[in-house]
């Protein structure tokens, strides 16, 4: 027993802790504050200077032109997003096919036919694919893959090419789909794969018939961000794609259907949306110009789209997830 | 019963050829990417280390003076019969087969550009084998004393070479009052109210150090005559690290080890200052890289010797410097033709220029390290503020638990957002708006602060939220105030967690580029920049400039040598985060 004289003080209301309490708890409150104010200061940047950008260039002709030239030499500047558009469309779409399958396949071996050993070595591998600087990859495209396709199967693409660009787009974005993947697959209970056995079903029919769709909502969303992750890509672009602006030929033949030959827009340079905003960083950086503007335009738009995803993929995700 | 089926029991062959062709595809697929990135990264060695003209002479030399008495350690250390068999095995095994199949295909298919069977042999043999060989060895008792002296000396050079790049843009002499007048007494009065246990003195110490350093900041311009710059680092950093050092092992062993440990690195970073100075090198680089190099080293030392264990560990960085003197000298005595690699000294410490045999990656490596630091602290603290409050400070009912809802989702929207629009974020808002100026390192800082923020938080929450919560109870039980639990309970137990967390975001940070360019970052910088608000070039930035020069010696060069100082440096990062977490993870 100890002889203590003094009770403890247990009502707390000395001053200086409540002080240090409340001082702390609101220091953390800012601190998350402010993770809510980048939010609302992305919006209210962009959409300040998109503003002023559309009251001289209208939204539709901003929208359906087809001619984008913010500093040409020779006056009579345009800003459509049509050929930017055709630029961004064709690294993502090149770079998901290459993303999804093997994104995919990744995740059907690691969940359903990977040893723990080898998971638990090829999981952390993988992440590197995402870790690498993007301007790394880039150089990589221009400097190794390029020379090595032309070599090889397309001799006649040029320095510049959308093809390189989208395939090193594309393994970046393999651990996007394969890590949500297998956390979706892996979510399956046994039971559904011991029932699978049960009616005779082999390892491949378990795998592709039972896991993959009832993992479908995990699986679908993870495309949707690797997507997103290919729209806003910068570096890899912007190194090894060139900066060209260009409308594909459209070509009036195969019974009169009007084409558009593949080689036409992945072997040549064009531009994306990220590309058109970092040329325009060449030029004068204060403010105020009609360029400048159109920078903030083009994040306006890039933004509202990867968002937009991003909340699908969100949706998607949540309501369609199979409760087990 | 008989019937006439030949498959009486009904059932039908299954075909396995199927299922095993979808195995082996699906595998296929998930080292797909792996082996697509690791032929360039071997192709871009090959170019930064000038590989290709390697004669096989010089690769022999250093292969058996270096690589082999290291893997010699690696199996001394594993101990195990069965690894050297199976070591030796593949070593063996894999000089034929790959020089078999080399030649092969090169006489079958195509030559295969700037690649021979040896450079081969290196890389999807050597390479391997050595790397599993060392985890192996690690495991061992002399692998491990050996492999922890050789990180402190690595780790101690790199933070002394950081911390030396810092006092090239915060001023020395400001540091210096700072430090006298605020950190000191402030450190000092905070450890005797932890000795006589006299809160007041703790409490007192956050307003004193507070008052020194204004009065630092005010003093900075009236006092005329300062101690010359050595003194100062002296002083500020070497005493106070090895003083630290001394204490810490005085703690487990007594004093006389801790007076080793604290006098003998001092010492001899004081006189490599001096003779450094003496020989017109950067003095107060020498002795920081000294000082942090050689206290962490002395007190593993003095720990190792007196656990008895492994003794024989100690010896590795021996038989490393030894073994690159000894191909040094042999390459020198038989005149044997060596490379000429882009990668050398003069690239790490020159400037950036027209011609590429000149070029340099200086500039831009001390703007790195500076915006990394800035960078470093501001996420750090913004990071864990944010995930304390969402998990210590809110209910996860009510209308503050949908103010933690909404936060959340905002989170990780954020973390969603491409890097090109902070950049439009960090131009418009830092840099024109609050005119931090277009290009400086504050501005850079700032941005990619919040770029990597959302990555932060939620690695951070991650942390939090795997603290026991019967600690919490525990705590508060005995009275604790919500701080009071946090401090004391849940952030030192998160804190590995948290760190690991913040270094691979901070990874992230170091290798972004988009942002940078968007805020007008200087695709050159010629001279290292002295101040937070000076124009600065860094090291993604540089490696995007060159990449747009059309020579070869640029193209398969230069930006190859600043490809793998980047990537250099981030497994270096990396592997430290990843360190931290096995030891927490073995710790609890």
């Amino acid at each position: 027993m100890t002889d203590s004289t003094e009770s403890p003080d247990l009502s707390r209301r000395g001053g200086l802790t409540r002080l240090k309490e409340g001082t702390y708890g609101g220091l953390f409150a800012a601190c998350a504050a402010i993770t809510l104010l980048t939010t609302a200061a992305i919006f209210v940047t962009l959409l300040s200077d998109a503003v002023v950008f559309f009251r001289s260039i209208p939204i539709a002709e901003f929208l359906a032109g087809t001619n984008w030239s913010p500093n040409p030499a020779g006056g009579g500047q345009a800003f459509g997003i049509v050929p930017l558009l055709i630029g961004t469309i064709t690294v993502t779409v090149t770079a998901a096919f290459i993303s999804i399958p093997v994104g995919t396949l990744t995740a059907i071996y690691l969940s359903e036919y990977a040893t723990p050993n080898a998971r638990s070595i090829l999981k952390p591998l993988l992440e590197i694919l995402a870790g690498i600087p993007t301007v790394v990859y880039g150089y990589f495209a221009l400097v190794y893959v390029t020379p090595a396709l032309k070599a090889t199967l397309f001799p006649e693409m040029s320095t510049f090419n959308a093809l390189a660009a989208s395939i090193m787009v594309g393994i970046m974005t393999i651990p996007m789909v394969s890590s949500i993947s297998e956390d979706a697959m892996s979510a399956v209970p046994d039971e559904l794969r011991q029932a699978g056995y049960g009616l005779g079903a082999t390892k491949f029919e378990v795998s592709t018939g039972i896991v993959v769709p009832a993992s479908i909502s995990g699986i679908a969303s993870s495309y949707i961000l690797a997507v997103s992750r290919a729209i806003g890509e910068t570096m890899i672009v912007v190194v090894a794609m060139g900066a060209q602006a260009r409308m594909p030929e459209v070509q009036q033949a195969l019974f009169g259907i009007p084409f558009v030959n593949p080689a036409d827009v992945l072997l040549q340079s064009g531009m994306t949306i990220t590309v058109a905003m970092v040329q325009i960083t060449g030029g004068d950086l204060t403010g105020g110009t009609l360029p400048y503007n159109s920078m903030f335009a083009l994040g306006l738009a890039l933004f509202a789209v990867t968002l937009v995803m991003n909340v699908i993929s969100d949706i998607i995700a949540q309501r369609y997830r199979e409760e087990y | 019963m008989a019937t006439d089926n030949a498959n009486a029991d009904g059932f039908g062959e299954v075909s396995r050829v199927r299922g095993i062709v979808f195995e082996y595809l699906s595998f296929g697929a998930s080292v797909f990417g792996l082996v697509a990135l690791g032929v360039l990264l071997v192709y871009v060695a090959i170019d930064a280390f000038d590989l290709a003209n390697a004669s096989p002479e010089w690769l022999l030399t250093y292969f058996l003076t270096l690589v082999v008495p290291f893997l010699a350690f690696c199996l001394y250390s594993a101990n195990d019969r069965g690894v050297t068999r199976r070591a030796l095995g593949a070593l063996g095994g894999g000089l034929v087969a790959v020089a078999a199949l080399f030649t092969a295909v090169e006489t079958l298919v195509s030559p295969i550009p700037r690649l021979n069977w040896q450079l081969a042999y290196l890389f999807v043999v050597g390479a391997p084998a050595t790397a599993y060989l060392a985890y192996v060895g690690s495991g061992g008792r002399v692998g491990a004393v050996g492999f922890g002296l050789l990180g402190r000396l690595v780790g101690g050079v790199a933070i002394g070479l950081a911390v030396g790049t810092l006092f090239l843009v915060f001023d020395p002499l400001l540091w210096f009052l700072a430090y006298t007048l605020g950190v000191l007494p402030a450190v000092g009065l905070y450890a005797v109210g932890r000795r006589r246990s006299t809160p007041r003195a703790q409490t007192a110490a956050a307003p004193v150090g507070l008052a020194g350093l204004i009065a630092a900041v005010v003093l900075r311009d009236v006092v005329s005559t300062y101690p010359s710059d050595l003194i100062i680092y002296l002083w500020t950093v070497a005493v106070p690290v090895a003083a630290a050092g001394g204490l810490l092992v005085a703690g487990r062993r007594g004093r006389t080890a801790a007076a080793v440990v604290a006098g003998l690195p001092l010492a001899v970073a004081t006189a490599g200052g001096f003779l450094a100075a003496g020989a017109g090198l950067p003095a107060p680089t020498v002795l920081l890289v000294l000082v942090l190099t050689g206290v962490p080293t002395a007190a593993y030392v003095s720990r190792v010797v007196d656990a008895g264990e492994g003794l024989a560990g100690l010896g590795l960085p021996l038989l490393l410097g030894a073994g690159v003197i000894a191909g040094a000298l042999i390459v020198e005595a038989w005149g044997v033709p060596a490379p000429d690699p882009w990668l050398d000294g003069s690239f790490l410490t020159g400037a950036p220029s027209r011609t590429p045999t000149d070029a340099g990656l200086y500039p831009a490596i001390v703007g790195s390290v500076i915006i990394i630091a800035l960078v470093a602290v501001l996420s750090f603290a913004l990071g864990v503020g944010t995930s304390v409050f969402l998990e210590e400070y809110t209910p996860e009912s009510g209308p503050l638990g949908t103010l933690t809802r909404i936060l959340q989702v905002n989170i990780a929207n954020l973390a969603a957002v491409p890097s090109v629009v902070y950049g439009l974020l960090g131009l418009g808002l830092f840099a024109n708006l609050l005119g931090l100026g277009i290009g400086t390192a504050v501005t850079a800082a700032l941005t990619l602060s919040l770029l990597i923020l959302p990555i932060t938080i939620i690695s951070a929450q991650e942390a939090i939220r795997s603290v026991p919560d019967d600690l919490r109870r525990g705590s508060d039980a005995m009275g604790a105030t919500r701080w009071q639990t946090t401090k004391n309970v849940v952030l030192p137990e998160a804190m590995p967690g948290v760190l690991t967390g913040t270094i691979l975001a901070l990874g992230r940070a170091i290798g972004e580029t988009a942002p940078l360019i968007m805020i007008g970052a200087a695709t050159t910088v010629f001279r290292a920049p002295d101040s937070l608000f000076s124009r600065f070039s860094a090291m993604p930035m540089q490696i995007y400039t060159w990449a747009g020069f059309p020579q070869a010696d640029f193209r398969y060069g230069v930006v190859a040598a600043g490809v793998i100082t980047l990537l250099i440096i981030l497994v270096g990062m990396n592997g430290t985060a990843i360190l931290l977490r096995n030891r927490a993870e073995r710790g609890s």
